[in-house]
């Protein structure tokens, strides 16, 4: 019982100093801030749908382009925080498309398969813009400010990590994890795969693509390039870092790998990459199961769960 | 007019799908041997592009030559990685957790890999110019180096697929890609055959390269791109599968062509993807691969 | 080794070392000014940025600070320091760091990053803060719909570049020198921009446009299109490129044996290396704004200090541009101090002369410079177009590839 009032008595200052943050720190720090709950937002939703099913999606990419895009496209006409919710819409509806075709695939099948959309959207996008609208890239030129901003991207990871907690917690959840163990067998008792997954994968999609529409007004104008697989693997090694088990730990890895980068953008003029790519191998080969597993085995309990 | 252009299309087609073929196969080589997912796979390819380049200027070693340097060398690099860092990380755990691992360790290596050669070589564009005369054959030009780029990495490619059919070594790898347990059940040494395997990939990487050094501009990002092509022709083939990625490449290569000349080269990317989609909704192993 | 000697020994070494570490007072009493920037060394941007702006800043630096810094008025000279990072070419980390740089550092002087992408997500950061910007690698169409007061545009603007393409090339068509267009544009905003411009500028010249085709950026084979055009009978070729594509474009006409009498290409032509590249690309021509041979204060001492410190020659577009920029600076913080509201003002209503030739900015963009079309010849970028400002006459037909 204590242990649960410690928790939430954390949780509650936690939340209230996030809340403060915008108004203490200077737009530096509170840039700072707001990328990292960037971050965690994707990483956790990357996490609560490939983490207990083990298919390994790099179409992060894909998606916050897709919402970052939108908002370049419509953020003028429509009011503040809609474009958000309709960078969210657009990437579940693009999730639900292919998710029907890419969860077909197995393991490499689908990793690669997604990984391609990014490539595929930009082309796609390229392809319709000259064509139709003649031009390429959009300006946002009122953009909501950045208090605005930070508020919204905080809400969308709270709302985030919320749902990851209770969608473990789910019988959906719980049929996640049996999909991820044995499909086959999953079907036989009763679960509606197909349903499941590409209900996930299009969660999933939607906090993605809400991100994206959430940090655009920050760059002014948006082009195509915005769909970067490297937003894909990059998310994809914050969960891995800290460890999928727990909703926890594509937390801890995100504020490690975004703080990290940050801290030795900093410091190393000529060499940072050289030191990011030397600490994530160090990390992987220390910590074979992530951040948080050591985090975890520090306190003593069990982390021989059936997941990744 | 009309068979020209056709045989024009096959023929840079074939081409392009030439080189990808040796830098799929070396992906395949770890992808579908070991499940790992070595994103850093281009890093290499521009490595050896850039050892070449330099071997080039500044001692005029003809780069066709410098595959003799190139390709040993990777091998080498390749052994050294895999002992270091996979093969420690990848003991025990299902393919998903070994492909997880490998895709950290390899981003990492490919930061690392990036960072090194821009302090060796810096972000200025890089290139020369070898064979760029054209040749005329049957009433059509075709650029020579092109042509000889694509004819040694497929050459090297269909030699090692040879390789793979007749030596025992061969029969192990093969027999290691259909079924790690059994393998070793006969008494194959897997972590032997793993290590080489890698090398080996490594050194296809490397030696595409070179080749394609004598083509294109080089900087410290272009590896990239080959990593993702890479990744598609593997799947396209079908994991496991070394004909089929020779076989997938030159399907891609052909279909990215004939998009272009047809069209335009916007489409090129969704018509790869086009195809890509509709193999895998048709065949969700790939052309050749089996579960 | 006895007592005192290690003592003798140890004092010597201390003191040495406090004589390093002390301040020297005989010099740099002055305080530093902080001049902050990011500028992408990784990423796909670290190619221009690493031509363009990077030795042009660090050139400008030794030279001020050699002559004991930038004199500020009434304050006499103080030493330049740099505070600058890699952006990696990501927008987000430009942003933040430029945020960084005026909301927590607050630096005296910021210094753009590279790119029109950079230039318009680091703008209204600057513009928020009051802190003017002069980007010497920002061309768009854009630029006309935003309204960002302390950001001013020095290079010449796609309007400007394609106007003088266009002009260049009815001036051939009227010698009877040329008659069939082929063009080809990259996809991206820059060569979607240049299109834009260039279209409605041909229409009176009176030249048939045979076709128009659009590649992607990363594109690794051209030569469907040049070997159409070859087919075509088109005589002058006009590529709307960047670099690499540029060079793509140019091998690939040479493997294709085509040697049209007029070949452009528009971004990337101006860079040293791609003369090298080809062995000196003869007859070549494209985008220019600048060789040492013009008759602009400076221009010659400029290109022999570049030489001389980077082992480089600068590029014959925007390098001057980028030094003309903080040539500019300088004389700003000269005549009215530090204070960024004066300098914004002198920034708007003065006429400058730089390297570059006479700048002035109108609604942050300038307006005196006009486009130009140089050409290679013999090694250097001469200017051909217009003949106000030539270097040089045109060569047309272009000699055979080297």
């Amino acid at each position: 019982m204590n242990r649960t009032l410690g928790r939430v008595v954390a949780l509650l200052l936690l939340g209230a100093l996030l809340i403060a943050a915008p108004h203490l720190l200077s737009s530096y720090y509170r840039s700072l801030v707001l990328a990292l709950l960037a971050d965690v937002a994707l990483a956790v939703a990357w996490a609560f749908f490939s983490g207990p099913t083990r298919y390994l999606s790099l179409a992060t990419g894909a998606f916050f382009g897709l919402g970052a895009y939108l908002t370049a496209m419509v953020g003028a006409r429509l009011a503040w925080p809609l474009p958000v919710v309709a960078g969210a819409g657009a990437a579940a509806a693009m999730a639900l498309v292919v998710g029907l075709l890419a969860l077909r695939l197995r393991g490499p099948y689908f990793a690669v398969f997604t990984f391609g959309l990014a490539e595929l959207a930009k082309h796609a996008l390229i392809w319709y813009e000259m064509r139709v609208t003649g031009t390429v890239g959009r300006l946002l030129l009122a953009p909501p400010g950045p208090i605005a901003l930070y508020y919204s991207v905080l809400a969308l990871a709270a709302l985030c990590v919320t749902t990851a907690v209770l969608l473990r917690r789910s019988s959906w959840g719980f049929a996640l994890t049996v999909i991820g163990a044995d499909e086959e067998r999953a079907q036989t008792l009763g679960i509606d795969s197909t349903r499941v997954k590409v209900g996930t994968f299009a969660l999933s999609a939607a906090f993605m693509g809400a991100v994206g529409a959430a940090m655009a007004p920050r760059w002014t104008y948006v082009d195509p390039q915005v769909f970067n697989p490297l937003v894909s693997f990059q998310t994809v090694i914050m969960a891995l870092i800290g460890g999928t088990a727990t909703v926890l730990g594509p937390v801890v890895g995100a504020l490690f790998l975004g703080l990290a980068s940050e801290i030795l953008l900093l410091r190393f003029r000529y060499l940072y990459m050289l030191a990011l790519g030397l600490a994530l191998i160090a990390v992987v080969l220390v910590f074979p199961g992530g951040l948080s597993s050591f985090a975890v085995r520090l306190r003593g309990r069990d982390t021989s769960r059936p997941l990744a | 007019m009309r068979a020209t252009l056709w045989a024009e299309i096959a023929v840079s087609g074939l081409i392009t799908g030439g080189i990808y073929a040796l830098v799929a196969l070396g992906l395949n080589l770890q992808y579908g041997l070991m499940r790992v997912l070595n994103v850093a796979h281009g890093e290499f390819l521009m490595l050896g592009a850039y050892v070449t380049y330099s071997l080039h200027s500044a001692w005029g070693m003809n780069p066709l030559l410098t595959l003799l340097v190139t390709g040993p060398a990777a091998f080498a690099v390749g052994l050294v990685l895999h002992r270091l860092l996979y093969a420690r990380a990848l003991e025990g755990g299902s393919p998903e957790v070994l492909e997880g691992r490998s895709l950290l360790i390899s981003f990492g290596l490919l930061f690392t890999l990036q960072n090194a050669a821009l302090l060796a070589w810096s972000a200025d564009l890089k290139g020369y110019e070898y064979l760029s005369s054209p040749l005329r054959i049957a009433g059509a030009v075709l650029p020579a180096n092109r042509l000889v780029a694509a004819s040694v990495a497929l050459g090297l490619g269909l030699a090692f697929y040879a390789f793979l059919r007749s030596s025992m070594t061969g029969k192990a790898i093969r027999a290691l890609m259909q079924e790690t347990d059994g393998a070793r059940l006969i008494g194959i040494n897997v972590p032997r055959v793993h290590a080489a395997c890698f090398g080996v990939g490594i050194a296809m990487s490397a030696v595409t390269g070179s080749l394609i050094s004598m083509l294109f501009e080089l900087t410290p990002f272009m590896g990239l791109p080959y990593t993702v092509t890479a990744l598609v022709v593997v799947i396209l083939g079908g994991l496991g599968n070394v004909l089929g990625s020779i076989a997938g490449a030159l399907l891609l290569g052909l279909v990215e062509t004939a998009a272009v000349y047809l069209t335009s080269s916007d489409i090129r990317v969704i018509a790869s993807y086009a195809v890509l989609s509709l193999i895998l909704v048709l065949r969700p192993a790939g052309l050749f691969g089996h579960k | 080794m006895n007592i005192g000697r290690r003592s003798f020994l140890k004092t010597t070494a201390a003191g040495a070392a406090a004589a390093a570490l002390a301040p020297r007072r005989s010099r740099a009493q002055a305080k530093a000014i902080r001049v902050g920037y990011t500028l992408s060394a990784t990423g796909p941007y670290s190619v221009g940025a690493g031509i363009t702006q990077a030795p042009n800043y660090s050139l400008w630096q030794e030279q001020v600070n050699a002559k004991g810094g930038l004199a500020v008025k009434g304050e006499g000279r103080r030493p330049i320091e740099f505070l600058s990072i890699d952006d990696r070419s990501e927008i987000e980390t430009a942003v933040r760091y430029y945020e960084k740089l005026m909301g927590e550092d607050k630096v005296d002087l910021i210094l753009p990053p590279w790119g029109t992408a950079m230039n318009f997500a680091v703008a209204p950061v600057a513009n928020k803060h009051g802190y003017p910007m002069i980007g010497p690698t920002v061309s768009s169409n854009k630029l006309k719909e935003l309204s960002f007061p302390y950001f001013y545009a020095i290079l010449q603007q796609p309007d400007a570049c394609m106007g003088a393409f266009a002009g260049f090339l009815k001036d051939l068509k009227t010698q009877g020198k040329v008659g069939k267009l082929g063009i080809a544009y990259v996809s991206d905003l820059f060569g979607i921009e240049m299109h834009a411009s260039l279209a409605p500028q041909l229409k009176d010249t009176g030249l048939e446009i045979v076709d128009t085709k659009s590649y992607a950026l990363g594109v690794k084979d051209l030569s469907p299109i040049l070997k159409g055009y070859k087919a075509a009978g088109v005589d002058a070729f006009l590529g709307l490129t960047y670099p690499p594509d540029n060079i793509l474009a140019t091998s690939q006409a040479k493997e294709s044996d085509w040697n049209p009498p007029v070949f452009m290409t528009a971004v990337g032509t101006a860079f040293p290396f791609y003369r090298d590249r080809f062995k000196g690309a003869e007859g070549v021509s494209g985008v220019a704004g600048w060789n040492p041979k013009m008759k602009y204060p400076g221009a010659r001492e400029y290109y022999d200090a570049h030489v001389k410190k980077h082992q480089k020659e600068p590029d014959r577009w925007a390098s001057a541009f980028a030094y003309a920029s903080l040539q500019i600076l300088e004389q700003c913080v000269g005549e009215v101090g530090l204070d960024r509201k004066r300098i914004k003002e002198m920034l708007d209503t003065t006429q400058f002369s730089t390297v570059a030739g006479p700048i002035k900015f109108t609604k942050g963009v300038n307006t005196t410079t006009p486009g130009m079309v140089g050409q290679w010849q013999k090694g250097e970028f001469e200017i051909v177009w217009p003949k106000s400002l030539a270097t040089a006459t045109v060569v047309v037909p272009k000699p055979a590839w080297a």
